[in-house]
Parts: structure tokens; sequence; C-alpha cells
């Protein structure tokens, strides 16, 4: 539903995004991600009309993107702001309003949304008094509250709780089941990793990847092995037969060049360090994450991709 | 549209009910009714009691006159003495002081509110001193002081034998009451005091409405930037419709607060009995206020937008500020001759036409030719600075962080 082709926008000498076409379509989440400085929030502004691309087209439901459909997407920007003075209620309202919503119909959903989200004895709140997690789901709230088809969110986790963390999981849910078209940027990989259906990885303003989740991942085969061990994590550099994408203490995700060798490789590993997990797997989003931006760093290097 | 009022809605309600604003309401009136209503209520409180006034005098002349007079002529509105005056009995010559200090404590004690001393130190030089706890009282003063010189020309005059009266009734001072003549043939009284006042007055209110109007534009434009609620507006409404709606709410806003003041300065010369402003005029002036809002507002964004401090803000809204303050000053010469050159040609500068026609509407309706041009030049002003305001607003309100210098903006209003 909304299809965006070959955009482009450049800064001065700087080329933001060079060229990026994506497709959301309705009861999907996709994933934006990308280093930072990729060109993520360019893309989203372009997407949503905030600034023009220098070239490429979004078509919204096949027709150009123009005014109208301004009242049919929702957006939570990631440098969050808000009108510090103003009260909770009054702001959501004038949101709505600016989405075309009448304030009849937006009150009662007001406050049933913020019901849910544990605000409703805040509503006459100055926005200055509220935490910063607090004044996020206010935003959230003014990007869902008019029903959009298209809902962009721009890091919507961070600075989240768990608990509201998992609330705003199950929200995500709910939305992608009423078959909303949704699209989320963020940099931590296992939301993306649980919430995609599509990715779109971004480095250096061009999309590296793009398409189903579960293709991409099958296109990065099972050459992934998922290692817990004790002992000196360092003596993993040494193993010639391996590239280490990710070592976190006592665990670490290695990428083996040569599938066919991984008995050879638990050998060399035991007689290392004491394993205790060895699991071959598809690659996880931020190993796919990882090895797609150093691949194209090394390639653009002179080196070899993967 | 309806987003555009969606945003001048928000705009307005939300600063009408800032406590700045508030302040700034009631904080002109205030000033004003402290400067002119209060000092007036105090001076005719002050006269309903009576003040006993005592006199030494040393002539033997002149303070029995002095005395019948102040019982005479200066009356409260009940018809009593307001200033029953005792004379003391003549002082033996050369010792005087201790007569003074025993009447000093009576005035000190409250008794009388002052007295004089009259005494001839050379020939028919008469010299009068007042003495009192409160030589702040003027207007005292300035009511006893001709009934002094008149009863001792009155005493004067007996002594060659001519009859007092004829002089206070040939004496009377000559009064001048100026008019206006206008093309229309209405004939109007005039009080240039009255008239210099109020007009003064409307300028600084046009003044302040402006400079305050502009001042929330701009801190609101980089409220907005600097915590990015810009980028959420944006995905909701054209750059175009959040700045004419921040500019409609905000002049609505100075409307709300030039009409309480218009009704305030109403009152007030309904009471007072200043003369006040026929309601076309007043009408015209509201337009030229409109159209010189719309004027500032759109300079006030073209500087406002590209910038990014609040610091950097309030130098050029201060900068602002002494822009405006020209007319102010150019304001005396246009008063003294509306329809001069120099004010014509003030007039017909669209920076300076609401301010030069605020004070020639009250002083008298311009030639319509005038008021045409002076609409057509304004309206036109208003058209270029708004599109410009536009351009700069759309092109910079993203930017956080960095000031696009000014060959960035030409070109960005060039190829825009």
């Amino acid at each position: 539903m909304i299809l965006a082709s070959d955009l482009r926008k450049r800064y001065g000498s700087v080329l933001a995004v060079d060229g990026i076409s994506l497709r959301v379509e309705r009861g999907r989440i996709l994933g934006l991600l990308g280093p930072n400085g990729a060109g993520k929030t360019t893309t989203i502004r372009m997407l949503l009309r905030i600034i023009p691309p220098d070239s490429g087209s979004v078509l919204f439901d096949g027709e150009p993107f123009g005014e109208a459909a301004r009242d049919r997407i929702g957006y939570l920007p990631e440098e969050r702001g808000l009108y510090r003075k103003s009260r909770l209620l009054d702001t959501v309202l004038y949101f709505s309003s600016l989405r075309g919503m009448k304030i009849g119909d937006a009150r009662p959903k007001a406050l049933a949304w913020t019901d849910r989200l544990g605000l409703s004895g805040l509503v006459n709140a100055r926005l200055e008094e509220l935490s910063k997690g607090n004044q996020q789901k206010v935003q959230f709230i003014i990007a869902v509250l008019h029903d959009p088809e298209f809902i962009v969110l721009d890091e919507p986790f961070s600075g989240l709780d768990p608990i509201n963390q998992t609330l705003l999981n199950d929200i995500l849910g709910e939305l992608r089941r009423q078959g909303r078209a949704i699209v989320f940027s963020t940099h931590v990989m296992d939301q993306a990793d649980r919430l995609c259906d599509d990715l779109c990885l971004i480095d250096g303003g061009t999309a590296i990847l793009n398409g189903p989740l579960d293709g991409i991942r099958a296109g990065f085969g099972r050459e992934t092995v998922s290692i817990e061990f004790s002992g000196d994590g360092a003596a993993l550099d040494a193993i010639p037969m391996i590239r280490v994408v990710g070592r976190y203490g006592n665990s670490a995700e290695v990428v083996l060049l040569d599938p066919s060798r991984s008995r050879e490789l638990l050998a060399v590993l035991a007689a290392r360090l004491e394993i205790r997990k060895f699991e071959i797997r598809t690659p996880s989003l931020n190993t796919i994450f990882l090895e797609s931006v150093r691949g194209r760093h090394r390639s653009a290097e002179g080196g070899t991709r993967p | 549209m309806t987003k555009l009022l969606g945003v001048a809605w928000w705009e307005y309600s939300e600063k009408i009910k800032s406590k700045a604003f508030i302040i700034s309401l009631v904080l002109l009136p205030a000033v004003v009714t402290a400067l002119v209503v209060v000092p007036t209520l105090f001076v005719s409180r002050s006269e309903t009691g009576a003040k006993h006034i005592g006199i030494v005098d040393e002539t033997g002349l002149y303070g029995p006159a002095l005395a019948a007079m102040l019982k005479d002529r200066l009356l409260l509105p009940d018809g009593s003495p307001g200033f029953p005056a005792e004379v003391f009995s003549q002082p033996p010559p050369g010792d005087i002081l201790p007569v003074l200090l025993s009447i000093d404590s009576m005035v000190l004690a409250g008794r009388i509110e002052g007295y004089f001393v009259l005494s001839s130190p050379v020939g028919d030089l008469v010299e009068a001193q007042y003495r009192t706890n409160n030589p702040a009282n003027v207007r005292l003063q300035e009511k006893i002081v001709p009934l002094l010189r008149e009863a001792v020309m009155a005493v004067k005059l007996k002594m060659r034998g001519i009859d007092p009266g004829l002089v206070s009734e040939f004496g009377q001072s000559v009064r001048l009451r100026t008019f206006r003549i206008s093309p229309g043939g209405v004939t109007q009284e005039t009080a240039f005091e009255q008239t210099f006042f109020s007009v003064y007055m409307y300028m600084m209110m046009l003044f302040f409405i402006i400079l305050t109007s502009g001042q929330l534009l701009v801190r609101s434009m980089l409220e907005e930037k600097s915590s990015r609620i810009v980028e959420l507006l944006l995905s909701s409404v054209s750059s175009e419709e959040l700045m004419a709606g921040k500019i409609v709410g905000l002049g609505g806003l100075g409307l709300t607060q030039m009409m309480l003041w218009g009704s305030f300065a109403y009152v007030v010369g309904r009471i007072s009995g200043m003369a006040v402003i026929p309601l076309p005029n007043a009408l015209l002036l509201g337009v030229y206020f409109i159209l010189g809002y719309l004027l500032y507002a759109a300079v006030f964004v073209t500087a406002g937008a590209p910038l990014s401090t609040e610091q950097e803000a309030q130098q050029v809204t201060s900068l602002f500020s002494l822009g405006l303050i020209v007319p102010l000053g150019l304001s005396l010469p246009v008063m003294q001759d509306p329809e001069s050159t120099l004010s014509v040609v003030l007039t017909m500068i669209p920076v300076f036409t609401p301010m030069m026609m605020a004070i020639r509407i009250p002083l008298g309706l311009p030639p319509l030719p005038e008021i045409v041009a002076s609409l057509g030049l304004l309206g036109l002003s208003v058209i270029l600075t708004m599109r410009l305001a536009g351009k700069v607003f759309s092109a910079s309100v993203l930017l956080t962080g960095k000031r696009l210098s000014l060959r960035e903006l030409r070109s960005i209003v060039k190829n825009t």
C-alpha cells in the first residue's frame, strides 16, 4: 500500500539518501534498521512528506501522496518533544484535530487510550510534570489515536521500562492484526527480530537488504554458530575457519566460513575453551545487521563479502 | 483551512491562558490607572475636608483681606469654606521668632495645615512665606497663591481709592478654545493635551501589542523547533498552514488585547469626559492595525525562523523594538502638522503606515486618496513579505543547531 521508489535527498554536499525503495504492506511490520547516520530519519521524513525528496516518488494505495493522505498516517518521531506547559488531554486532542478528527470523536478515544496506557489519572496534568516514559506514551497516543492506516514509529521502545515495552509490543501486534501498515525503526535488534515481517537495512543512504525477513534469513544460510563457553573468549580470534560476529562475555556468535567444517570447529573450540553450548542456527537479525554493514564496509575497502 | 484554524485556535487558547499574557494584559491598564486615575482620586478626596490655614500678618494690611477671600472663594462641595483661615494677632516688631515657633508646633500637631507669614521688607513689596510640614501639596498652593495676589492687589487699590470689584471684573483671564475645521464642514472642539495623550497611548498600545505578538511568534517557532514538535506538526499540516495558523492565532490574541484595552480606554474616556474617537474611524484604525500586525509578523517570521536559540531570538526582537521606536520618535512633528509633506511621506512607507495613521486618524481623517494609497501599499507589502516569510519558514523550520547563512537563505528563496 505504501510504495516508495528510488527516493533521493541531498543536503549540501552530503547525499543523505541515495535511491531507496520501500514497500509497506497492510497487516505487516517493516523494520527500518541501520547504523546512526545511515539515512533512516531522512527516509522516514520523505515517506511522510515532511520533506520533499529531490527525486523519486511515494505512492499511497497507488495514488501520489497528497495533502489528504496526511490524515491517514500516524507518526512517532525519534526526537520527541511536547508543549511543556500544555495539558495532556488538550495536547492529544489538538494533534488529533490536525489529523482531521472532531473533538467529539477524539475525546472518548483519547480517554480510552490514556486508560489503557496507565495515564488516566494524568489527563489534566501539564506535560512537563510527566516522566519521560509517560511523555512517550502520550506521543504514542498521538500517533495512533486517529486510527491511521499507515503508522511510522521511530525508536518506539527507547525509554520504556520492560513492562511498558511488553505492553507496546502487544499493541503493535494488535495494530498489525487490524491491518495497519507499520514501519518502525530501531537499534535494538531483538525487538526487530521479534516484531518485523519485512526488513529494510539502510547504510550510507542505500538499502543494503530489503524484503521479507524470512527470505533474508534464508539467504544467510545455516552457517551461524552460537557458542556459550568458559574461558578467555579472545581465543576465538585465532581460529581461521570462523569470523567472530559478536562476543558477549561468555557467549559468542560466529560465522563458519565453510559450513561443512562444523565438527572440526567444535573440536578446535573444545581444545581451547570449555564449551557449554554449540548450536548451528539461522542467523539472528543482529548477525545479519553486523555482517551486512561490516561486509559492505569491507567490500568498500577492497575485501570480499561473505 | 480547518487545520490552519486548528493551529490558530491552539496558539490563541494556549497563550491566552498563560500567566505572561494575563500579566501583560493587566499591566498596561494598571500602569495607566496608577499614573492618571489614582492621584486624581486622592486629590479630590483630600478636598472633602476643610483645611485650616493660619495667617501671621506683619504688615497689618493684607491678612484680613486674604482671610476673607479664602473664606468666600474656596468652597467645599457642600458650600462650607474649604480653607477657613485665622489671622493671628500682629506680633510686636523684631520679635517674631517665638510666635513662629509656637505656630509651627500647631502645624506639627495637625491643628492647622500650614500658615502664611506676610511681611513687607521694602516699600510696597509684599513677601509671603508659606510654612507647612507638607510642602508637597502643590495643588493647595496653586489655589491659594492667586488669591493672595488678588488680596494684595485689592488692598492696594482700595488705598488709592479704586473699587477692587471693578478690577476682578476686568481682570478675568482670557480663555482660549481651539476648534478643528475639516472639509466635511464638521467643526469640532479639540483639546491638544487630551488628543496628544490619547494618541500617544494608542501608539504605545500598538507598539506594545506588535512587539509582544512578534516575540510570542518567534518564541513559539523556537519552542517547536528545539523540541522537534515541528516534525510531528509537519506530518499533519503543511508548513504554510502552520505559519499562517500561528500568525492568525497570535494576531487574534493581539486583537483581543487591543479590544479589551480599547473598551477600558473607552470607559475611562467616558468617565473622565475625554473626547472618544468615532466608530468608523476606530474601525479604520482596526484595519490598519491588522495589516500592520501582519506585516510585522511576516518580518518577525522571516527573521526568527532561521534562529535556533532563545538568546538569538532576544537579540533579534530587541533589534526590532528599536526599529519600532523610530515612528514613536517621529510622532511629535506629525502630531503638530498631520498634513505636512513629512507626515504624508511617512504615512506612505508601509512599515510606518499603521503608526502614522494611528496619529493622524484621531486628529482628523486624512484625505481619501491618501487612505487608499497607504492601504494599497501596506497590503502589497504584506503579501510580498508573507511570501518571503513562507519560504524562509519552510526552509529553516526543520533545521536545528545550524543557522542558515544569508547566502543559503537567498538560494533557498530563489529556488522555491
